[in-house]
């Protein structure tokens, strides 16, 4: 049958609303009785609390209540509970929460938070993850290894800063080295820097009498924030409700849990009224979660003709004060740091630790943007020393059908189709000749492939509820979280799709509310069109059942002769036909007398088999998915200044199906110019005291339009995937995996030089150039 | 109490302003609960809070309120009057310019400043003008393309 909804690139269901700025916002809500929040940041990275004095500030005007860590024991997380909501007797990291100010107003909060006065005893701090995990390093969690954990997910080394090593064994690397007639090898370095999401985090939390609460936030995980909340305040989920509005971006770091505990700690010294706490964007910065920081360096080594025999990789993560967000980021860079490529042996350590630094979360396609960089690097310096491009080496190594990844998985033809990917970026990029250099600008083309395979808690899964409405319009419920990436609109296609009716009959609510939205795990991962519109394909199918069966019984015969089509069922003699919405509430007859169930159902889905790695080799069934993709691109350096302009840059991904090719287009887009940021832009800064010191922007850049490439292509490959609804796969974080190490290809192309360590700034540029005319 | 008497989207408001240190931005969205105005970075940067005051696009994070005595200032719940969409928002809607939202309510305005006395702003106009916000999502494309489709509606 025709699609009718689903590979249209129909507007977006929430475009009208965010347009005339109706759409809201966690800053757009205002209860009442709501107190303002604000917080006192420690200020200096490491040290002990002396003491905390809130008494100027508790007799300002307007200050209802000053809240501390003094007395606080709780200890909040998701697999690692290592932070309390705010610092009790130390502080980690100079954004951390000392103190919190509830007052009736936002300026009364503020200046009642200047007058708490902290004194601290200054510790020794570390930023730097291979010095954090070096011995005689300042220790900034005594009790590392004796924290509450789930243990064959993270896994610490006692007395150190290393809060989990994941490592991962296939076969012998030493022996594939052995074999190899070539090695490359190099040290890179993706700094720290901001998903920088242009909404800032915001919560409101209040606690009632009755020893329930509810929380209004900016978070991309529900249903995991209500799990932490009950758990921190030892109170059934049940009575933890949490509302989630519309996000404005979140790109990994609204995704488990950041500012909220410590809203809802300070709530609760003032049951009765709400809390609301807007983060400034200093504090997005300093407080609330941030990216990368990995420093690492890798091996491949290969035969003559380009053919992989061993990959060696050990990468150092500086995660922060904390470590609970920062472990899942680990591992996955250790599960595809070898990229879509098939590796005999591969030996990788990974190791997370604990730094003086805001804490590390999921950032865009967290893991995989820091480990390809490396394989993405490494190839195009293998293809030189081959006398060999970096496309044939690709080809000769990619994963393909039978062939095995790091963990073991073998591929199959539907995970996609990587040398088709390439060609298509090659194809875009060879419509136009490289321009020759000249006096003023360096021209050069890089390339690099990459693969995307989430990591997920084994048994996460989303549900989907549908319920049929009398006039055979729909409500379509899930918990994905609108964040920009368009879930909604996809949503409504596939629920469309599915029960074959308009899609204006159908409405996917936004606002998640975790007493009536449908469990799901967290909208991370790039799953929600994957894993929802399976649990949408699987509810509207119940849903088509029924009906079938009521209409079987109003006309007497087998509900499997009952044909469905385009939202009626169809009598299969007579063709007559009874619609959904005549079916709605079961079918009445004239005197009332009513039959069958009303059209209502919910629907899951899983991804099946997912097992954690084995702790020994890191090897399994550890992730469910992957989608492929090829990216490159053709720039200009500017000899004078050291500015990169990039001119054309070539994305193809195969997505299985674009369920909506406008949006996952404006993905791709997006993904881009975000990666491009990180390549030649961004990175956290800290001053010579530990301090975080370009924390707003400008001083912190990220794109603009000018700074965006001149032109972008956007090519989607649709391989069949059975496992997908309508074949469809997981695509929104992967267009920035791979744009680094394609930027870094092009300047190397361009200019003869390696860069290793992000972002490669102008000036870092006119410093290489100027060393190599000087050589 | 100072007291700030100004005319926000044609109608006259009278608003006490709290002691201290208070911005447009604010008494839009606190005072006035004209929530369509976003804050994004509080200095002047991300361009989300930008209004339109007295013919000009400013940003109202960096606006001092009291300096807004007897100002004229247009939000963007003054566009789509009676639920009929301004063409710059229908054409942000039709050319896919939108996906978090957050950044589109200041785009719409200050190219609503621009366009309503400038219908023929070249495209490097346009482009100056968008560039002096921030988009995390889209990465620009769509939204120049939105303010071209704009440009060319608002002249018919």
């Amino acid at each position: 049958m025709t699609l009718q909804h689903v590979g249209k690139s129909v507007p977006r269901v929430d475009a009208v609303k965010k347009a005339t700025g109706e759409a809201c916002f966690v800053a757009d809500i205002t209860l009442p009785r709501m107190l303002r929040a604000k917080v006192v940041r420690a200020g200096i990275p490491h040290g002990k609390i002396l003491s905390i004095d809130t008494s100027a500030a508790e007799a300002m005007p307007g200050v209802k209540k000053v809240v501390t860590g003094q007395g606080c024991s709780m200890l909040f997380g998701t697999c690692l509970w290592d932070q309390p909501p705010l610092a009790v007797d130390k502080v980690r990291h100079a954004g951390e929460a000392v103190a919190v100010v509830l007052a009736e107003t936002e300026n009364q909060a503020e200046a009642a938070a200047k007058a708490v006065k902290a004194e601290y005893e200054k510790l020794p701090f570390v930023l730097d993850p291979v010095e954090a995990a070096a011995p005689g390093a300042p220790l900034i969690h005594e009790k590392n290894g004796s924290y509450r954990r789930v243990e064959y997910s993270v896994h610490p080394v006692p007395g150190t800063n290393i809060f989990h090593h994941y490592k991962l064994r296939k076969g012998e690397s030493e022996k594939g080295f052995a074999d190899a007639d070539v090695t490359v090898e190099g040290e890179f370095e993706f700094p720290i820097s901001s998903q920088a999401p242009i909404e800032p985090h915001g919560a409101i939390c209040r606690f009632s009498a009755d020893g329930s609460m509810e929380i209004w936030a900016s978070n991309q995980a529900p249903f995991v924030l209500r799990d932490v909340l009950a758990d921190m305040f030892t109170i059934p989920a049940s009575k933890v409700r949490v509302h989630i509005p519309y996000l404005g971006g979140g790109f990994g770091g609204k995704s488990d849990v950041s500012i909220e505990p410590l809203v809802a700690y300070a709530a609760s010294f003032v049951p009765g009224y709400a809390v609301k706490l807007v983060l400034t964007r200093k504090e997005v910065f300093t407080s609330a979660l941030v990216g990368r920081g990995m420093k690492g360096r890798m091996k491949i080594g290969a035969k003559k003709d380009g053919t992989f025999t061993a990959l060696k990789a050990e990468m150092y993560f500086a995660d922060g004060a904390y470590g609970d967000t920062g472990w899942p980021v680990d591992t996955v860079a250790g599960h595809n740091c070898t990229g879509p490529y098939e590796f005999p042996h591969v030996t990788v350590d990974v190791y997370g630790t604990y730094t003086n630094s805001p804490i590390v979360g999921a950032y865009r396609g967290y893991g995989h943007p820091e480990g390809q960089l490396m394989s993405g690097r490494l190839i195009d310096r293998l293809a030189r020393k081959l006398g060999m491009t970096p496309g044939e080496i690709m080809r000769k190594n990619f994963l393909s059908e039978g062939r095995q990844n790091a963990l073991g998985q073998v591929i199959k033809k539907s995970h996609g189709d990587l040398p088709g990917c390439l060609a298509a970026v090659e194809k875009a990029l060879d419509e136009t000749p490289l321009p020759k250099n000249d006096d003023r600008f360096l021209y050069g083309r890089g390339i690099a492939s990459m693969m995307k395979s989430p990591k997920m808690a084994a048994n996460a899964a989303s549900t989907c509820t549908v319920q049929v409405n009398a006039d055979g319009s729909a409500f379509v419920n899930l918990s994905g979280i609108e964040m920009g990436q368009g879930v909604q609109t996809v949503f409504a296609q596939m629920a469309a799709e599915a029960l074959q009716i308009p899609m204006e009959k159908v409405k996917s609510y936004p606002d998640v509310d975790t007493q009536f939205s449908p469990w799901e795990w967290q909208t991370v991962a790039s799953m929600q069109t994957y894993r929802g519109g399976r649990a949408i394909q699987d509810a509207c199918g119940q849903i088509i059942d029924i009906a079938r069966e009521t209409a079987a019984k109003v006309w007497n015969c087998s509900p499997s002769l009952v044909a469905y089509r385009n939202g009626e069922c169809v009598h299969p003699n007579t063709g007559e036909t009874l619609s959904l919405g005549r079916l709605a509430r079961g079918f009445m007859a004239p005197d009332g007398l009513t039959i069958g169930a009303p059209l209502g159902a919910t629907g899951w889905y899983r991804v099946p088999g997912i097992v954690e790695p084995d702790p020994e080799t890191g090897m399994g069934n550890a992730a469910g998915s992957w989608t492929f993709g090829s990216q490159g691109c053709t720039l200009r350096v500017d000899r004078q200044t050291g500015e990169v302009k990039i001119l054309h840059f070539a994305s193809a991904f195969d997505v299985g199906k674009a369920v909506n090719p406008a949006t996952a287009r404006g993905q791709v887009t997006g993904g881009v110019v975000q990666g491009m940021g990180a390549a030649l832009m961004e990175k956290i800064l800290f001053t010579d005291d530990g301090v975080a010191k370009n924390v707003n922007f400008p001083a912190y850049k990220i794109p603009r339009l000018k700074d965006a490439p001149e032109k972008q292509t956007v090519v989607l490959l649709e391989t069949p995937n059975p496992e997908g609804p309508w074949s469809a796969k997981p695509m929104a974080e992967h267009p920035i995996v791979a744009v680094a190490p394609v930027i870094l290809n092009a300047l190397r192309d361009a200019t003869g030089v390696e860069f290793t360590t992000l972002p490669v700034t102008p000036d870092i540029i006119l410093e290489a150039l100027g060393a190599k005319e000087a050589r | 109490m100072p007291v700030l008497n100004f005319t926000v989207n044609g109608v006259p408001r009278t608003v006490h302003l709290e002691e201290g240190r208070v911005m447009l931005s604010s008494v839009l969205r606190d005072s006035l609960g004209l929530t369509g105005t976003k804050v994004g970075c509080g200095t002047g940067q991300c361009g989300s809070c930008t209004v339109v005051l007295n013919g000009r696009a400013v940003t109202s994070c960096t606006t001092p309120a009291e300096k807004c005595e007897g100002a004229d200032v247009l939000t963007i719940e003054a566009l789509a009057e009676g639920g009929v969409l301004h063409p710059i928002q229908q054409a942000f809607v039709d050319a896919g310019a939108i996906q978090c939202g957050f950044c589109t309510p200041g785009l719409i305005m200050r190219l609503y400043a621009l366009l309503t006395v400038n219908p023929d702003a070249t495209d490097d106009i346009l482009a100056e003008e968008i560039n002096k916000h921030l988009c995390r999502c889209t990465g620009y494309e769509a939204i120049l393309a939105a303010a071209r489709l704009a440009r060319e509606r608002m002249k018919k």
